[in-house]
């Protein structure tokens, strides 16, 4: 009978969702501003997520599915699309949300006077998207011309016309309690400390099952592991050296999935050391991206061959590989007359995997005879070099990382016109990669983009103005107690925040 | 006396401008603005450029420091770049969490340094003494961060005696270990240097009860040096502790001045930079005060 007891005690607990319940997630930062078209760190966005809606959000697949906008469409030609929002919403505050509010968010975006660096998203080819209100229900959104990332643009947070129609945004009070249309409504924010949030009984997408979140703010990574293993917060990121004492843990889940980033190693290519191609490939095959990768994370990443994530629609591992062949590495040196090459990379301070591996490429290249230095910045220090050096010989090569957005355009990084303003600080020109790129982002019809793609990852990944090193995984600690999570992925465990709970 | 003060003080706005000079422009030297720290493959330069110029940041850097001066002056020191609130707001939320760790902390470092340095300096060379230099030495070789790591595995997973983040006890505890070690040293080695003297020697000498010849006569003047060092460290009370708050996840000071300088937030930098210089000016001047009420011969404003 005792036993019995014991045994059925835990089965019961494990079913039921605690109405009282409260979620305790840790953030690594401190949040800066609570309005979706202002903040640029990923803290704020995570908060924003309970609280905010947007028109159209992502499913555990990385499929657009409709949130505050039940349906749309696109016009044949790909410049008009059409929200047809769901009726019955309401802000946090009691207000019904309209179609208004939808105009009244890209057209604050769009507003120079707002310090939003999100306008970029809404600008094509210099001209603005303009938003048009059909009826309360039906909003327009009319592109200077076919736009195929717009529509996961179109998923930020929706802001309350009714609230900040007459105020300065940048510094509205506003963006210390904001109000939203999400799962939970805005409580409390002690800066630094914490923001909790609580229930949103009137969801459009059904009553949460949790009565709060809080979100603590813990900056220090050891001590956010500390409280997670003593149980005062229910989640929190577990970074590779910490992976087989979190897994040991009692009371701690642990959930390890792909994500959308990778790392690569760039090479300047104005800088003469690089100018030849067969140097960068000799240094593809010279580097042991198993090796790499088993060292560094022990498993929990894996070697990169191209500039998208396997977890991408758009990825494709059939590019060149240049597995790892030291002797071919001095041949192609050799060939191009540099089998003296000494070249120095620099890394990013406390980025410690980056460091890691910089040390390890200066091991595996010095077997084909190359020297290499390692010279570790501050980050701004360093991007000041990456991107405008004075000289092409102060910048050679770098390691840093790129977090690819759910599209997988990649214009910004890749395009010749994208130096000196932009993001191909390698300077990277191939006019068959430009005309793909320009290809990638016009057509909307997915199978003939993915098709564009492959063959746009094949010809970078032969030129190699990046070496990719590696895919890391993202390793997450989540209490026992907590229920509900969506599948591991790129989305994260906590896609549908109404459908989390805590065990009774 | 108090010409001599009004004196000090209307000596200050000189110097405090000299520091916003000095500080804005070696703030601009270093490399990155608020903006460059923000890559995004989706956010173009133009972008960039237009919120920079928002900020007013495409002006030349003397322009901007006399905009600010002339704020300043106001007493407006501008909004966060990361926040959109006013600095004022920013500091005001930050320094009662500070004041919080910091002044028991103070305090209790004091409870404990005084008695302890002294015994120990009057009984050199005891056990008392010896366990007291053996402990400070040890005190003194620990890392803050590491010391702070170990009491939270000690009593937060170990033990639950108390939450490993959000809590008091465990920052005082670190906090209050970590300056204790350097204080007692200092305050044993001035009361020994006041113990050699020859007016101890004389009160001694004149029949006095050891009591009154330790503290009557020794201790007040083993306190100067004390003085000295408490005024240079008041500041530290409102600027808070970098480390130790973040491993405590302390909402406090010192985590808003080093985040303001990661971000390039040149307002909020601003902001606790001139704060900060307010709080040792007016500190020293404390400390100045406070040497006249434990040494009667020190006296201000009389030739």
């Amino acid at each position: 009978m005792f036993s019995l007891l014991i045994l059925a005690h835990p089965c019961h607990s494990l079913s039921l969702p605690d109405p009282e319940g409260a979620l305790r997630f840790s953030l690594g930062g401190e949040v800066s501003v609570l309005n979706p078209i202002l903040s640029t760190d990923s803290v704020s966005s995570a908060v924003e997520g309970a609280i905010f809606s947007g028109l159209v959000t992502v499913n555990e697949k990385l499929e657009m599915v409709p949130d505050l906008a039940e349906r749309w469409a696109v016009s044949p030609d790909g410049k008009t699309w059409t929200f047809h929002l769901r009726k019955n919403v309401r802000w946090h505050d009691g207000v019904p949300f309209t179609a208004a509010d939808v105009k009244f968010t890209f057209d604050s975006i769009l507003n120079p006077k707002v310090n939003s660096v999100r306008r970029s998203d809404f600008i094509i080819d210099g001209k603005p998207i303009e938003f048009r209100v059909v009826d309360r229900h039906t909003v327009q959104a009319l592109l200077p011309q076919p736009f195929a990332p717009f529509l996961i643009n179109a998923g930020i947070g929706i802001i309350p016309k009714h609230l900040l129609a007459d105020k300065d945004i940048n510094r509205a009070r506003f963006n210390r309690r904001p109000v939203g249309t999400g799962p939970f409504i805005f409580k409390e924010w002690r800066a630094g400390d914490r923001v909790t949030v609580e229930r949103n009984s009137g969801y459009y997408l059904g009553k949460p099952l949790l009565k709060q979140i809080v979100y603590k703010e813990i900056p220090d990574a050891n001590s956010r592991l500390v409280a997670l293993e003593a149980g005062e917060i229910d989640e929190a990121d577990i970074p590779p050296k910490d992976y087989t004492r979190m897994k040991a843990a009692r009371g701690v889940n642990v959930y390890e999935y792909d994500a959308l980033l990778y790392t690569y190693l760039g090479f300047n290519l104005a800088n003469p050391k690089f100018a030849d191609r067969r140097v960068r490939q000799a240094l593809a095959y010279a580097t042991d991206k198993k090796q790499l990768v088993g060292l560094i994370f022990r498993g929990l990443a894996s070697p990169a061959y191209a500039p998208s994530a396997p977890v991408s629609w758009a990825y494709s591992d059939r590019v060149p590989k240049y597995d790892y062949d030291p002797e071919k590495a001095r041949r192609l040196l050799k060939e191009a007359g540099k089998e003296n090459l000494e070249f120095t990379i620099l890394v990013n301070q406390g980025n410690k995997e980056r460091e890691k591996a910089a040390v390890i490429l200066q091991q595996q290249y010095k077997k084909v005879g190359v020297k290499v230095n390692v010279r570790v910045l501050e980050w701004s220090a360093l991007l000041k070099i990456v991107n405008a050096p004075k000289d092409p010989k102060d910048f050679e090569a770098v390691i840093m990382g790129w977090s690819l957005g759910l599209d997988p355009d990649a214009y910004a990084i890749w395009h010749s016109s994208q130096y000196p303003k932009g993001f191909n600080f390698v300077k990277y020109k191939n006019p068959a990669a430009d005309k793909l790129l320009e290809q990638g982002r016009t057509t909307i019809a997915r199978n003939r983009r993915r098709a564009v793609y492959r063959r746009l990852w094949d010809l970078i990944a032969a030129d190699q103005p990046y070496i990719f090193l590696w895919y890391p995984k993202i390793v997450t600690g989540v209490g026992e107690r907590v229920g509900g999570l969506s599948k591991p992925g790129p989305a994260g465990l906590f896609l549908h925040l109404e459908k989390v709970y805590i065990r009774k | 006396m108090r010409k001599y003060f009004i004196k000090r003080l209307l000596q200050l706005i000189p110097l405090l401008i000299g520091i916003s000079l000095i500080s804005f422009f070696v703030m601009h030297l270093a490399p990155g603005d608020p903006t460059a720290l923000f890559i995004d493959p989706n956010v173009r330069p133009e972008e960039l450029a237009r919120v920079r110029a928002n900020w007013g940041l495409d002006q030349p850097v003397y322009i901007q420091y006399f905009l600010w001066l002339k704020n300043a002056c106001l007493l407006d020191f501008g909004q966060s770049y990361t926040t959109g609130q006013p600095v004022i707001y920013e500091i005001a939320q930050r320094l009662p969490v500070t004041l919080l760790l910091m002044v028991p902390a103070f305090l209790i470092t004091l409870l404990i340094t005084i008695p302890v340095g002294v015994i120990s300096a009057v009984r050199k060379g005891s056990w008392f003494d010896n366990t007291v230099t053996f402990l400070s030495f040890t005190g003194m070789a620990m890392p803050t961060f590491w010391l702070g790591l170990m009491l939270m595995l000690l009593f937060s997973v170990k033990l639950h005696w108390f939450p490993a983040v959000g809590n008091l006890i465990l920052p005082l505890l670190t906090m209050t270990l970590g300056n204790l070690a350097g204080l007692t040293r200092y305050q044993r080695s001035a009361m020994l240097e006041v113990l050699g003297q020859d007016f101890i020697r004389a009160a001694r000498a004149k029949g006095l009860p050891e009591r009154v010849v330790i503290f009557k006569h020794a201790l007040r003047n083993a306190l100067i040096p004390i003085v000295t060092i408490l005024g240079l460290s008041l500041p530290d009370l409102f600027g808070g502790a970098f480390i130790i708050e973040t491993i405590f996840a302390w909402p406090g000071m010192g985590r808003l001045g080093v985040q303001s300088i990661f971000q390039r937030d040149y307002p909020v930098i601003m902001g606790i930079v001139m704060f900060s210089a307010l709080l040792i000016v007016i500190a020293n001047l404390l400390a100045d005060l406070g040497y006249s009420l434990v040494d009667p011969r020190i006296r201000y404003g009389k030739e």
